[in-house]
């Protein structure tokens, strides 16, 4: 009897068979598409806890308002910080005090909460401009005075002062966002998780708490519509697990461990681009001005001499990110090509010995994450290396923001942190916590200069770029020549995509989800 | 029957009570200030002590366990004051996922577990007894995370026969199953070692028991005596065990959460701590607690309903 005559189902045949045919069904078909065209698969490294822009609380959320509510204008992808008009069909700027706009003629909000007029434009800035709404992005609109209705759909923004971040970290981002006055009065000012009259090129579809946001194309969307027919955006903490997600093939796009970047370069995953984009953060080392012993000036000096910020850097970030020059990074208004103190031990060695600090015990309090912890390390040689113990004291991120705080205690103790702050791409976001008012606020070195307050006051309303490199280089120098600090890296960040996709990123590698096209 | 289960419960409700104040202690005596972490650095001082003012920070430890209490007895756990949604809401969506791998994990260590155990003393001392006894401890000795992070590489990266990240689609079975596969295998491995371990023990010793040998000599065939007879009462101990190992699986849920990328109560607590995030871990640990409570006492009915031994020496 031959194998195809042979028809007899047994028992045992019939399970093996059913078990075969389960086994099979589990495999993971990698289905990237929707009824209305290709799905676009990314990750973020938190999920949304609101998406009202006047309160957003973290990048993620900022990715996902700006494609789902239109802003007068919009950051533009590419290798330098631009903008490009969303919701305005023209906005200008008339004078140093004065902004025109002129909206699209048709840009509608869902939910039925009809056109997009200037009287949202008026309702949206002035609400995040007002103290009263308690906006931790009021400061976005720090000089506005107010907005002009002039007819439906143009008006003037006059402000009290010039400011110079108007066209670079206010009106492009979340702050510069137009939401339906209608639609946020009628929810009682606030909006939540929930997104109410949406606008722009992309819609929210559904969001599934730690698991997925789901976006899709406004159909009532006029103008250039995304590339890709549904944006699913999967909020994973842990850059290594986005690694091993992107690589079983279910995301199209991460960002990387710092620590993966050479690695990912070498031998990226089959079809895969992997890219670094230089970061906007900063990290340095600071030391505390009103603590001994870095009270004594000379102390500060001796560690800006004895740290090796290349060593400390290339093993932190295992070769990918160069040493900064400051706070500021390439690019920006005010980034300074080199720093007033560098490497030299022994001018460290002998400053210390003058001073009779050899031996001295210091704490270096860091944030638990590898890269700070291997840092400290290096710091920690280098400073034993000049006379100096350091003890390294690891805190979670819960109990390391709040070390310098002024009410608290610890910040009378606090001697030395390794810190990190992200920003905006202009540089007054750099300098604002170092003035005296944000002394045991964000300014924990405690770093007091008059000369810094009155030239950070003068950077934001200074308009002419020339001036404000000055200015800004300028207010660097000070920080670093009262020796609170020691400049590390502006960090880099790493990204993978498949060969399929051309990912739309700004400058320093955050997306624009409409920016990003199949190949 | 009804007072040996009334008195679990009470016993249950006191367990509850005391977790909860433990997890207050710990949750206030951690330093580490909401108000700042929640709302970064572009917060002013002004909007943290409103945030405070809301999340009821400005009160006495003392007041603040009080109200809390009082809500919980009229099931009100509060309010998430970031995404101002109600916390019961908030861990409840997250829960049945954080079941679905426990029993996932239960579901491989008994499916695999009991029959191991079987087989070990059945085959008692022989080679077949030895490679399951070796391969049950090896699999308790592993750790969870390390099981996630293996099964991941070798599954999902390498053979890319299953997912590696998520939870899978909302409303397709066959997606969410594919999803659980790995999860519930880092979480279950080392109870499949537990419990072929116990199942064998405990088989031994009922092998041995006179009603086996009456069955014995009737000549009843091995495997009826086996399956049938011997199993029934040598699988009660590994009752007891899966309640305690729930908790267990709770707990190193948290692993298989963060390495999956899948929701769940543990990396819910996980990141809450990490933000004191308070009201969510206090209601999110609540919740956990009764659920493993209320198994363990399931768990003490079921061994009272099966063995009446039991029963009898709680009476």
């Amino acid at each position: 009897m031959s194998i195809l005559a042979d028809t007899r189902v047994s028992r045992r045949s019939l399970l093996a068979g059913a078990g075969a045919f389960g086994l099979a069904s589990m495999v993971n078909p990698k289905v990237s598409w929707s009824s209305d065209g290709p799905i676009l698969k990314v990750r973020s490294y938190a999920d949304i806890q609101t998406l009202d822009p006047c309160f957003r609380l973290a990048a993620p959320e900022g990715d996902i308002t700006s494609v789902i509510f239109a802003g007068l204008v919009v950051t533009t992808p590419g290798d330098s910080w631009g903008w490009r008009p969303m919701a305005a069909e023209t906005i200008k700027q008339l004078d140093p005090l004065t902004v025109a706009f002129q909206l699209r003629d048709n840009i509608g909000f869902t939910d039925g909460y009809g056109q997009m007029t200037a009287e949202d434009v008026k309702f949206s800035i002035e609400r995040i401009a007002d103290p009263a709404n308690k906006s931790p992005y009021s400061g976005d609109w720090a000089t506005l005075k107010e907005v002009e209705v002039k007819d439906k759909l143009s008006g003037l923004i006059h402000l009290k002062q010039a400011f110079a971040p108007l066209w670079t970290s206010t009106l492009p981002t979340p702050s510069g966002t137009i939401l339906s006055k209608r639609a946020i009065t009628e929810l009682g000012g606030k909006m939540g998780v929930k997104p109410v009259a949406q606008s722009g090129p992309y819609i929210l579809k559904e969001w599934l708490p730690k698991q997925r946001t789901v976006l899709v194309r406004n159909p009532d969307w006029k103008y250039e519509q995304g590339a890709f027919a549904e944006i699913h955006i999967h909020p994973i903490e842990d850059e290594k697990t986005a690694e091993l997600g992107y690589e079983a093939g279910d995301l199209d796009y991460t960002w990387t461990a710092v620590s993966s970047i050479s690695r990912l370069k070498q031998t990226p995953p089959p079809k895969t681009t992997v890219v670094e984009k230089p970061s906007l953060a900063f990290v340095w080392l600071g030391m505390n001005q009103d603590v001994a012993p870095f009270n004594n000036p000379n102390m500060r000096r001796a560690v800006q001499y004895a740290v090796d910020r290349k060593a400390v850097v290339d093993a932190a970030y295992f070769g990918a990110a160069a040493t900064a020059t400051g706070i500021i990074a390439p690019g920006l208004p005010g980034h300074r090509e080199k720093n007033l103190f560098d490497f030299d031990p022994d001018r460290a060695r002998d400053m210390i010995a003058k001073e009779g600090l050899a031996g001295t015990t210091i704490t270096l309090d860091i944030l638990n994450k590898t890269e700070r912890l291997t840092a400290a390390q290096v710091v920690q040689s280098n400073l034993q290396d000049v006379g100096l113990n350091v003890e390294i004291k690891q805190n979670d991120s819960g109990t390391f923001w709040t070390l310098g705080a002024k009410e608290g205690d610890y910040w009378k103790k606090l001697q030395m942190i390794i810190s990190r702050f992200s920003m905006q791409p202009d540089p007054s976001w750099a300098t604002a916590w170092f003035t005296r008012d944000q002394i045991g606020v964000w300014n924990w070195e405690r770093f007091s200069s008059e000369e810094f307050d009155k030239l950070n006051a003068e950077g934001m309303v200074e308009l002419d770029p020339a001036k404000r490199d000055v200015i800004y280089k300028k207010l660097q120098d000070l920080m670093e020549e009262n020796g609170n600090y020691v400049f590390l890296t502006h960090e880099v960040t790493g990204i993978m995509n498949r060969d399929t996709l051309v990912a739309g990123l700004k400058p320093n590698g955050e997306p624009v989800f409409t920016d990003f096209k199949p190949a | 029957m009804i007072r040996y289960a009334l008195k679990r419960l009470w016993l249950g409700a006191i367990i509850i009570s005391v977790a909860m104040m433990m997890m207050f202690a710990m949750v206030y005596l951690i330093p580490g200030d909401p108000a700042s972490v929640a709302l970064g650095p572009r917060a002013t001082p002004e909007m943290m002590e409103a945030l405070r003012v809301r999340m009821g920070l400005d009160q006495p430890v003392w007041r603040q366990f009080l109200h809390f209490y009082g809500s919980v007895l009229r099931g009100d756990l509060g309010t998430e004051v970031l995404s101002n949604r109600p916390v019961l809401d908030v861990v409840i969506e997250q829960l049945p996922f954080t079941l679905a791998l426990v029993v996932g994990g239960i579901t491989w260590s008994v499916a695999l577990g009991i029959p191991l155990g079987c087989i070990a003393a059945v085959r008692r001392g022989g080679f077949v007894d030895q490679v399951i006894g070796v391969l049950s401890v090896a699999m308790i000795a592993v750790p969870s995370f390390v099981v996630a992070i293996y099964s991941l590489l070798v599954f999902a990266v390498a053979l890319q026969w299953l997912p590696a990240i998520g939870a899978g689609e909302p409303g397709d079975l066959t997606s969410r199953l594919q999803h659980l596969i790995l999860p519930s295998l880092a979480v279950g491995l080392g109870w499949i070692g537990y419990i072929s371990r116990i199942v064998r023990a405990s088989m031994l010793e009922t092998l041995e028991a006179s009603h086996i040998r009456t069955a014995r000599a009737f000549g009843l065939t091995e495997n009826r005596i086996v399956y049938t007879y011997a199993l029934r009462i040598a699988v009660l101990p590994t009752i007891t065990l899966l309640g305690v190992g729930i908790g267990h699986m709770l707990s190193s849920s948290v692993f298989a959460e963060i390495v999956f990328a899948r929701p769940g109560i543990g990396k819910l607590v996980y990141e809450a701590i990490s933000v004191r995030n308070y009201p969510i871990v206090s209601g999110a640990v609540l919740v956990t607690t009764v659920f493993f409570v209320l198994v363990n006492v399931a768990a003490d009915i079921l061994v009272g309903v099966l063995d009446p031994r039991v029963r009898s020496s709680f009476n």
